[in-house]
């Protein structure tokens, strides 16, 4: 059994590293196919033909292409993606001051997403066709068709504009500085109610749906009835026999889910100005500084990797089913 | 009563007949002209026609179909007696919309006019119109006469002989219009007159104006049609990319498919919306390249559905037949498993259907959109924002109506799903 897990794991952690060249691959393609190059920020038509070669070599450009991508692959390996036009600073470091505030905020939205839903899930499937149920089902299939920035907008519309009970957009007030400290906690906190709302609404719709329909279907199985025939108590079911079976292809949709969240947060961030990664991309792409671009990009997808990982592993520590199922 | 499909199109037809006549009537004017000026002066013809044109004339063509079709083909028509639900009755008026947009809203999109009278209008607000007498009213030819027809189908984005007014009075020789407090008069020779009476029309805006005095029902209109033209667009470029990578892997198998399945599983991998802003903010942003973005970044699903029914079906006996009868690839595709996989390649469109037509105004949204020269609902709701305490019309409107599309798809795609396969719940 031991053996079949190693070998599991090496499979898994090949094929991410595989995934995670082909990413590198395919935004090299990308960045070699898009019109212009970078040279032409700094290339004048007064330059001398010797200037201008020593400006394109020193960019590499003038290497065979097998080699620049060689060069590009070690390069976003070791995460230098260069230098951004705007912050003057190195990409990496840009990004890695945005990333914190995504990362927290889109973790803290995923736990929102999985305790609420199973919260509701719960109640709903005590009384399966019962008022709550049925309305919660009901507004799950209006909020999963109403997209965030809608959702964003018309909350802003009411709690911001009309009612004035929270702020419009940034983390922090003005006067942020003269807070004690419990006093900046809260300044964060009611920054953050609306797009924490914007942001888990349409997921803990589908984490509800997702769960709820689960739980159903093991509550009709047979060994459900045989139990409550040999007498446990219904909670005893629930609790040992229905919930880790109704939770375990969660993790598999939660994996997903994580990569949705991520654009999600962009637009998020964009709706309410918020110092995050996908506002960071979004302003570099109006002030077209392709390099923090391409450093965002690289970002997003490393992080899906890496969380896709984590999922997979996860699945393999619950059931060991999996394992089997990772090897083929 | 159950409410069938041909209700619908009835209801629509009269509709439109009732309040649109005159357009109805302007268009019948134009084309007599143009049938006078095609034999009289061929060159001339010649040069009125162009593109803009194409738009009213198949609608109004359609427009006049819709009765002739009822009533002739009524035995064969059979799905417009079926009964339809409310999502289906949004996404028909959609497509309606999207065929009909010059007849429903006989307005450009992009019309502006004295910004401090006509911006920021609440719904169902009103402004008084007079007209000015155009000066080469002495030319009478038969192209200057079509050429005004003309204008009145295809409206100009900007029409210099109407004066917007919140007040108009008319004295014995001059008419005082009033805008935002200032007071303005002009001599009434100046003005078309009916009669001797100047000529005041009054215009509603039914669901407001925006920030440039634009009509917002006639943005939401245009809208439709370009979210259903990527809606559509990017399908039919995701399908057909799903449905050929996922049959030459499937039936080829080895090394292809283990190629094309890491790749499948890197675009899995990447958070969607970042791949499609990289690229467009890469190639540029245009109707084109969003459509072919967005297509580009939906086959995913696509071609797992494919390549896995592909496998299930390739060893199967009526197909090894067809190949052994000397059918080509091609052939035994489009003939043999085309038609079994059709049912979840449907139901999976519809869903991604929906999902682009969300991308795209995620994406105008963004400012990354088919550009400033289509409206889009994206684009609205963006520039709503910024005027969210004074118009909450501009955000409102588009927002609901892109929230009952999407859910109206939705519907529908589980819909098909239920009836296709029971035993899903």
């Amino acid at each position: 059994m031991n053996k079949d897990l190693l070998k599991a794991l090496v499979k898994r952690v090949a094929s991410s590293v595989l995934t995670l060249i082909l990413l590198i691959s395919f935004l090299f393609v990308l960045v070699r196919l898009s019109p212009g190059n970078p040279t032409q920020k700094f290339l004048s038509a007064d330059f001398s033909p010797e200037l201008a070669q020593r400006v394109t070599s020193s960019f590499k450009l003038d290497q065979p292409i097998a080699e620049q991508y060689f060069n590009f692959i070690v390069n976003a390996v070791t995460g230098d993606f260069g230098i951004s036009y705007n912050y003057r600073l190195p990409v990496f470091t840009v990004v890695w001051q945005f990333l914190s505030f995504t990362l927290f905020f889109s973790f803290l939205s995923f736990f929102i997403q999985l305790f609420l839903s199973y919260g509701l899930a719960l109640k709903a499937i005590k009384k399966t066709n019962g008022r709550l149920d049925k309305f919660l089902s009901g507004s799950s299939l209006v909020i999963y068709a109403t997209p965030s920035f809608v959702l964003g907008v018309f909350l802003i519309f009411i709690f911001s504009a009309k009612l004035d009970l929270f702020p419009s957009a940034g983390l922090k007030s003005l006067d942020f500085d003269s807070f004690s400290l419990p006093g900046q906690i809260w300044d964060y906190f009611i920054h953050l109610i609306l797009p924490m709302i914007t942001l888990s609404f349409a997921g803990i719709a589908m984490f509800y749906k997702y769960l709820r329909d689960n739980l159903e279907e093991v509550y009709r199985q047979n060994f459900v009835l045989n139990l409550r025939a040999s007498g446990f108590k219904e909670k005893t079911i629930l609790k040992k026999h229905i919930l880790p079976n109704a939770a375990r292809p969660l993790i598999s949709v939660a994996g997903i889910e994580l990569g949705i969240l991520l654009g999600g947060t962009l637009i998020t961030e964009v709706i309410f100005g918020l110092p995050g990664m996908g506002r960071l991309m979004m302003d570099s792409i109006f002030s077209r500084d392709y390099p923090l671009v391409v450093g965002c990009a690289f970002t997003a997808g490393l992080l899906m990797i890496i969380t896709n990982f984590i999922a997979d592993l996860l699945k393999m520590k619950i059931d060991k089913r999996m394992i089997k199922g990772l090897m083929n | 009563m159950k409410i069938r499909i041909k209700h619908i199109l009835i209801l629509f037809w009269l509709l439109i007949l009732i309040f649109r006549a005159e357009v109805l009537l302007n268009f019948v004017v134009l084309s007599a002209k143009y049938f006078l000026l095609f034999f009289t002066n061929f060159s001339e013809a010649f040069q009125f026609l162009d593109l803009s044109l194409i738009d009213p004339i198949v609608s109004i063509s359609l427009f006049v179909l819709i009765p002739l079709v009822l009533i002739f083909f009524k035995k064969k028509l059979n799905f417009v007696k079926a009964e339809i639900n409310f999502p289906v009755i949004v996404l028909l008026i959609l497509f309606l919309a999207f065929f009909f947009t010059p007849i429903i809203t006989n307005e450009n999109p992009d019309f502006q006019k004295d910004l401090k009278v006509t911006k920021l209008l609440s719904p169902f607000s009103s402004v008084k119109v007079i007209h000015l007498k155009s000066e080469e009213r002495g030319n009478n030819s038969l192209g200057e006469s079509f050429r005004q027809y003309k204008d009145k189908i295809v409206k100009p984005s900007f029409d210099e002989s109407l004066i917007f007014a919140d007040e108009i009075n008319v004295t014995r020789d001059q008419v005082i219009y009033e805008q935002k407090g200032l007071i303005k008069n002009i001599e009434i020779s100046k003005v078309e007159t009916e009669d001797g009476e100047p000529v005041i029309d009054e215009k509603t805006f039914f669901l407001g104006t925006d920030e440039f005095g634009r009509d917002i029902f006639t943005r939401i209109i245009y809208g439709a049609r370009i979210s259903l033209l990527v809606g559509t667009g990017s399908v039919f470029v995701s399908l057909i990319i799903g449905l050929a990578i996922g049959f030459v892997s499937g039936f080829r198998g080895g090394i292809i498919d283990v190629i094309f399945s890491r790749i499948t599983d890197l675009f899995l991998a990447f958070p969607v919306i970042y791949l499609i802003i990289l690229i467009l903010a890469m190639f540029g942003n245009s109707l084109l390249s969003v459509i072919f973005v967005l297509g580009f970044s939906g086959w995913m699903s696509l071609f797992k559905i494919v390549k896995s029914e592909v496998i299930s079906a390739k060893n199967k006996d009526y197909i090894v037949s067809a190949g052994l009868l000397g059918l080509t690839k091609f052939d035994i595709l489009t003939k043999e498993i085309l038609p079994v996989i059709i049912v979840p390649v449907l139901v999976n469109i519809i869903f991604q259907f929906s999902n682009v037509i969300l991308a795209e105004s995620a994406l105008s949204y963004l400012g990354l959109g088919s550009g400033s020269s289509y409206p889009s609902w994206g684009t609205m709701i963006e520039s709503g924002q910024q005027y969210i305490t004074k118009a909450w019309w501009m955000i409102f409107f588009p927002g609901l109506i892109l929230i009952l599309t999407i859910f109206s798809v939705n519907d529908l795609g589980k819909r098909l799903n239920k009836l296709f396969n029971p035993a899903v719940r």
